[in-house]
């Protein structure tokens, strides 16, 4: 009997400069072979666990690591990360800081040449490499030409030609669109199928899924550990761990049925067995009444300095007191289209005006106080001293008074329930710099708020308390436009979506007629929420839980 | 968009030794830097404008024409007048302007010629070859990876600061310099965290391993490089005579 993959004994590791362990008590042990998730909230210790087993903690990042450590039956304690390289890889999610090479080739190369692999069985390993991540036929190309999913296929395909018989990835779809996510996870089936120890740290339960065992971390233990089934079956416990609990296990509680299973098709089964079928009302929908267009795009044209299209004839209008998302695959225009709407790009041809005046020609202090844009990455503004001053300087920027700058202060703030006004921002977790920036963009009170994908990379709870920060602002009356891939996102609020795909407008319109649509829906390589489809497979087409739950007659 | 400007192609510049490349590239500047006369220098600029065309290098060339153009005309118009004093016009000055603006632009060709013909990671092989330290190549080859990236995040920084109201072109020197905190600090700790990620990722695929290193890239010379390295030598040679007998010079040169 070999020894398992990996064993982990009473680990615990506490950064330099922290009070308090980032992980704890762990215990686990990984059969070779096995795909184990790792799910929970941000902080929980799931990044923490990733870098013990690859020794980045504490080689790089300085911390008292106790515990002991076993990949493939060898102790790793002394031991630097370069050393392991071809026992134990590890995925980011950042793939650009993953990436060094200026050719896809010399890429995979670079861990061969580094870990004295012969080089004439150099070109076998890189075929082999690539094909396993799907990026056959890439060789020679510039890595900086690859999109998302490939540049992070590319990172994993690196680390594969040193043959690590284990491999970790943390969180490595996050910053990718549903079809970079699809590309990554089928790498991952095809990882397994090879028999490959795979420990993935996660927040979608969709890709726990398949997994032989799912951890929970909470404040850096773990508080449960079992099969797919049971954990994301059980509302409770995802609760507890902060994991948002899959919509079919929601649906499940709700109508009190014990046991849900994890695929959506199963679920109707059961729920048509136990004769549960939901019964919408005939007319749910509210007819939209006419609101007077505050932004008009009228055909629209954006072509980049490099000769390529990314927005062709473009034409919609954006009512006050909307909320729409905008969608597409990356490189559909969504972001280009989202940045026209406050003149941050100019159109190539057609126009784009808020209240009939032309944006393009709006300077910038008074468009800045109309339409607001919250950039994806809270980090490319953040750069003050406090929390406060951060929150300041857009209303400095406008030249106002020291008391109205406080007064917009204090506003912005009370609006995101940020309440650490001396903090510094960058000592905020993720999800607080996020409404930081939200923030400073209220400050200046625009009527529109644009947000580059507000909810990426936050944790379950974050994630809902951002979008009860948009639902608030949207009732005191703001227009929104949000840049999303999160289906579940979408369906809660949004009330109108706007396809792009290769920068024409595909579709817009009401959400329901969009998440029944499945050629749509391929075509911008979008699933509905998991509710949705659950309705779909028993004919009707619910957008929440909470909708489904409301259309389904109980037995009393 | 790619900073690189290699374009792959299968020409045989492309598949010279790159020490060769290296050579050329060495040979040509020398040649170029050693004589003033313009018709002298003329026809190093065309043999490399036609190499550069042998080797698809028109893209490149089209890419970077507003700078061969702005360095030429910019370069004759400063000799032109300002060769034998403050904005007094000479016909020498032009002459010594022609040739320097002639001079700048092939320089400017070579250098091209060798990005298009050369990888990143080429370049630091024929360092390598050349006794240069293993970690002067690399540090290169991660410039040329790094500095797109740079970019692009100080492009949305400035966009994300604008949204606030920050307008970079308004106020004193003072007020200027202190507008560009809020684009500085932002970029400059992304490119650090950037950084150290990508010191673990560099790690994680063995860089230090402690193994020793071994080379995929098994560049041979061959007969096309036996040409090429006899061309560079035998240019090198007639320009540097030219220079020693002093027919390569401008008459009047200061």
């Amino acid at each position: 009997m070999s020894s398992p993959a990996v064993v982990v004994r009473a680990l615990a590791c506490t950064y330099a400069g922290a009070t308090r362990p980032a992980v704890r008590d762990v215990d686990c042990e990984l059969p070779r072979g096995a795909l184990a998730v790792v799910m929970g909230a941000t902080g929980a210790g799931k990044s923490t666990l990733a870098r013990c087993l690859t020794r980045i903690v504490p080689c790089f990042l300085p911390g008292e690591v106790t515990g002991d450590i076993e990949l493939l039956g060898v102790p790793v304690r002394d031991r630097r990360v370069g050393e392991l390289a071809g026992t134990i890889g590890m995925v980011f999610q950042d793939f650009e800081a993953q990436l060094f090479s200026t050719d896809v080739t010399q890429e995979v190369v670079f861990g061969l040449e580094h870990t004295s692999v012969a080089p004439a069985e150099m070109p076998e390993r890189i075929a082999r490499a690539l094909g396993a991540v799907g990026l056959a036929g890439f060789e020679g190309r510039d890595p900086t030409t690859l999109s998302g999913g490939e540049k992070q296929r590319l990172a994993i395909a690196g680390l594969l030609a040193l043959r690590p018989p284990i491999m970790v990835l943390d969180e490595p779809t996050t910053d990718l669109d549903p079809a970079g996510r699809a590309e990554v996870m089928q790498v991952l089936a095809r990882l397994r199928a090879e028999g490959l120890t795979l420990l993935v740290i996660e927040h979608d339960p969709a890709a726990a899924a398949a997994a032989d065992l799912v951890l929970f971390l909470r404040d850096g233990a773990v508080v449960a550990r079992d099969t797919p089934q049971r954990l994301l079956g059980d509302v409770g416990a995802c609760a507890a761990a902060g994991v948002r609990p899959p919509d079919v296990t929601r649906v499940f509680a709700g109508l009190g049925l014990p046991d849900p299973p994890l695929a959506v098709e199963a679920a109707a089964d059961r729920l048509r067995t136990a004769g549960l079928v939901p019964r919408p009302p005939a007319f749910h929908e509210p007819v939209p009444r006419a609101r007077s267009p505050l932004l008009e795009i009228r055909n629209l044209c954006h072509r980049y300095p490099d000769g390529r299209d990314a927005l062709l004839d473009v034409t919609l209008s954006i009512g006050e007191g909307e909320f729409v998302a905008l969608i597409g695959r990356n490189g559909s225009g969504k972001t280009t289209l989202a940045k026209h709407l406050n003149g941050l790009l100019a159109p190539t041809a057609g126009s784009v005006r808020l209240e009939g005046r032309e944006v393009a020609f709006l300077p910038l202090e008074q468009l800045a106080q109309r339409v607001g844009y919250v950039f994806q990455d809270p980090d490319h503004q953040l750069f003050a001293a406090t929390v406060a001053e951060e929150v300041a300087f857009g209303p400095r920027n406008l030249g106002l008074a020291p008391t109205q700058v406080e007064e917009r202060v204090a506003e912005a703030l009370a609006a995101v329930d940020l309440h650490e006004r001396d903090a510094d921002p960058f000592l905020l977790d993720k999800g607080a710099r996020q409404r930081l920036a939200v923030a400073s963009i209220l400050a200046l009170r625009p009527d529109v708020l644009v947000l580059d994908e507000p909810t990426t990379g936050l944790d379950h709870l974050e994630q809902e308390r951002m979008l009860e920060l948009l639902a608030r602002l949207h009732a005191t009356g703001r227009t929104i436009v949000i840049v999303t891939h999160t289906p579940w996102v979408i369906a809660t609020h949004a009330r109108r979506v706007v396809l792009l795909a290769e920068g024409r407008l595909r579709y817009d319109g009401p959400l329901r007629p969009f998440f029944a649509n499945e050629e749509l829906l391929a075509a911008a390589a979008f699933r509905a929420p998991d509710v949705t489809r659950l309705g779909r497979c028993l004919g009707c087409t619910p957008l929440t839980v909470e909708e489904f739950l409301a259309w389904t007659p109980r037995r009393s | 968009m790619p900073l690189t400007l290699y374009v792959p192609a299968r020409t045989t510049l492309h598949q010279l030794h790159p020490v060769t490349k290296l050579g050329l590239l060495a040979a040509f500047v020398v040649a170029a830097f050693v004589v003033d006369r313009p018709l002298l220098v003329l026809p190093l600029g065309c043999a490399i404008g036609g190499l550069l065309w042998l080797a698809h290098g028109g893209g490149n060339v089209r890419r970077l024409r507003v700078m061969f153009v702005l360095v030429f005309i910019f370069t004759l118009v400063v000799w032109t007048f300002f060769f034998t004093g403050f904005f007094r016009p000479s016909y020498a000055g032009f002459l010594f302007g022609l040739s320097t603006a002639i001079r700048l632009d092939t320089f400017l060709a070579a250098g091209l010629l060798f990005l298009t013909t050369t990888r990143v990671e080429e370049v630091a092989y024929a360092l390598g070859r050349l006794g240069v330290p293993y970690v002067v190549g690399f540090t290169l080859t991660l410039a040329f990876r790094l500095v797109p990236a740079f970019f692009d995040a100080a492009a949305s920084v400035v966009q994300a600061q604008r949204c606030r109201g920050l307008e970079l072109g308004r106020g004193g020197v003072v007020t200027r310099l202190r507008r560009y905190v809020p684009i500085i600090v932002p970029v400059l700790i992304g490119a650090l965290r950037r950084a150290d990620r990508m010191a673990m990722a560099l790690e994680l695929r063995g860089f230090n391993s402690g193994r020793p290193r071994t080379t995929y890239l098994r560049a041979r010379a061959g007969r096309a490089d036996a040409v090429a390295g006899a061309l560079a030598v035998a240019t090198t040679l007639v320009y540097l005579a030219l220079w020693a007998s002093g027919a390569g010079r401008l008459a009047g040169r200061p």
